[in-house]
């Protein structure tokens, strides 16, 4: 599944097979792609609008490497690297088991084509699959968080 | 335009111009330097002045050039700077005898809440990045538009907005959680417990219904609050008020402190 093929409705959908699991997540945004960008890429910020990150450390740039906690598995903190970094159009990160790609495109008339995509997976997959919870309600409240921010934030008076 | 007309606009513009640097630098000293330096290098371009912009703006763009390179290379104050630098008071009798000496001695060392609440906003704003400070004051407190502020920091109006919303949402969480003047819960009581350091006859609730945003604590919300505390911080000129010389002072213990941590 490419982004230009991720439904814009904000509903999750996941495919899976037996060595890897791919959830998606494709939202319109009413606001500049420098503000969804910004949200995006300030990682202390990310608790104040997403209500599905418990707290990101590092630094959200090329080559960077982040601590990420979710509410998907408080107890756990995932160390991520930022694989790459396309500023306004495209972020990937990940770790050795899966990546994350953030896509922004252009939709024209002030609208912004928001998509987030997860693969994990890899020869051992099946073992650990059951243990991996499901992404879709977390992806879901993502875009909606993100959505809603942004489109606050561009909103603002002049 | 003239030099003499220059003059003449900025003279108008000056005591902005000069509490704005002030706010971000937390510097009497810096504050006088950048001011002149200012003044200096809007003579030296003036030719290039083209009217494109107002004068103002032209002005605030040159001084936040002047300002970003000392100011980055700063450190960032902590959310809870008042905190910190009244413990650093309470070890510090030489402070207190010089506050105290002020407000007997000068005509400008009265003791106001009012004014406590703008030195508090300056010292508390120093936690945000920088051109989130910058962006916040500029259009709350000196009432630029978006375009006008994305002309002095260099950068477009989509993040100018960004900085704008995430200072607000941030100053406005930390005073929701601080703020005892707002909140009961909130943990800082340092407006009122001066308050009767420094003014003991009066009565804290009398003085307290003086201002709007202490009134209205209970039943507005957290935004029209932060609203009302941007109307106190605007009332204030903090080198001219009646509580100038004591607020400086105290703005120059937490700065010393602050920078020395």
């Amino acid at each position: 599944m490419t982004s230009n093929t991720i439904a814009q409705n904000g509903k999750a959908t996941t495919v899976k097979t037996t060595f890897s699991r791919e959830t998606s997540v494709g939202i319109e945004i009413k606001a500049d792609a420098a503000i969804v960008w910004a949200l995006l890429t300030n990682a202390s910020d990310y608790p104040r609008w997403n209500s599905t990150v418990i707290s990101i450390e590092g630094d959200i740039t090329s080559g960077g490497q982040i601590k990420l906690k979710s509410t998907l598995d408080a107890k756990r903190t995932f160390k991520l690297r930022i694989k790459e970094f396309d500023p306004e159009r495209k972020m990937v990160w990940g770790d050795g088991q899966g990546n994350r790609v953030y896509t922004l495109t252009d939709l024209g008339n002030g609208v912004l084509s928001f998509s987030m995509q997860e693969k994990i997976g890899g020869l051992m997959f099946p073992l650990y699959a059951k243990y991996i919870p499901p992404f879709d309600q977390s992806f879901e409240q993502f875009a909606a968080d993100l959505k809603r921010e942004a489109e606050i934030i561009a909103s603002t008076k002049n | 335009m003239s030099t003499e007309q220059f003059n003449q606009e900025f003279g108008a513009i000056r005591g902005q111009l000069k509490s704005y640097i002030l706010r971000i630098t937390a510097s009497v000293a810096d504050t006088e330097d950048l001011v002149q330096d200012t003044y200096l290098k809007c003579v030296e371009k003036l030719d290039s002045f083209r009217g494109e912009s107002s004068l103002k703006t032209w002005i605030f763009t040159i001084a936040f050039n002047l300002a970003k390179d000392n100011l980055r290379a700063k450190k960032r104050w902590a959310e809870n700077v008042t905190d910190i630098c009244k413990e650093a008071a309470m070890s510090n009798q030489a402070f207190f005898q010089e506050a105290m000496h002020i407000r007997m001695t000068s005509p400008q060392g009265h003791f106001e809440i009012r004014e406590h609440i703008a030195f508090c906003f300056t010292c508390i704003s120093k936690s945000l990045p920088l051109e989130q400070q910058i962006c916040l004051l500029l259009k709350e407190v000196y009432e630029f538009k978006v375009h006008e502020i994305a002309q002095i920091i260099a950068n477009t109006e989509a993040i100018v907005k960004y900085y704008l919303h995430t200072g607000r949402s941030k100053m406005v969480h930390i005073f929701e959680g601080r703020c005892a003047l707002i909140k009961k819960e909130g943990i800082c009581h340092q407006c009122s417990e001066l308050n009767g350091i420094f003014n003991p006859k009066q009565k804290l609730q009398v003085e307290l219904m003086k201002i709007e945003m202490a009134k209205e604590a209970e039943n507005a919300d957290k935004e029209h609050l932060f609203d009302l505390r941007m109307q106190i911080v605007q009332g204030i000129d903090p080198f001219g008020s009646n509580a100038a010389a004591l607020q400086l002072h105290h703005l120059e213990h937490n700065r010393m402190v602050m920078e020395n941590i």
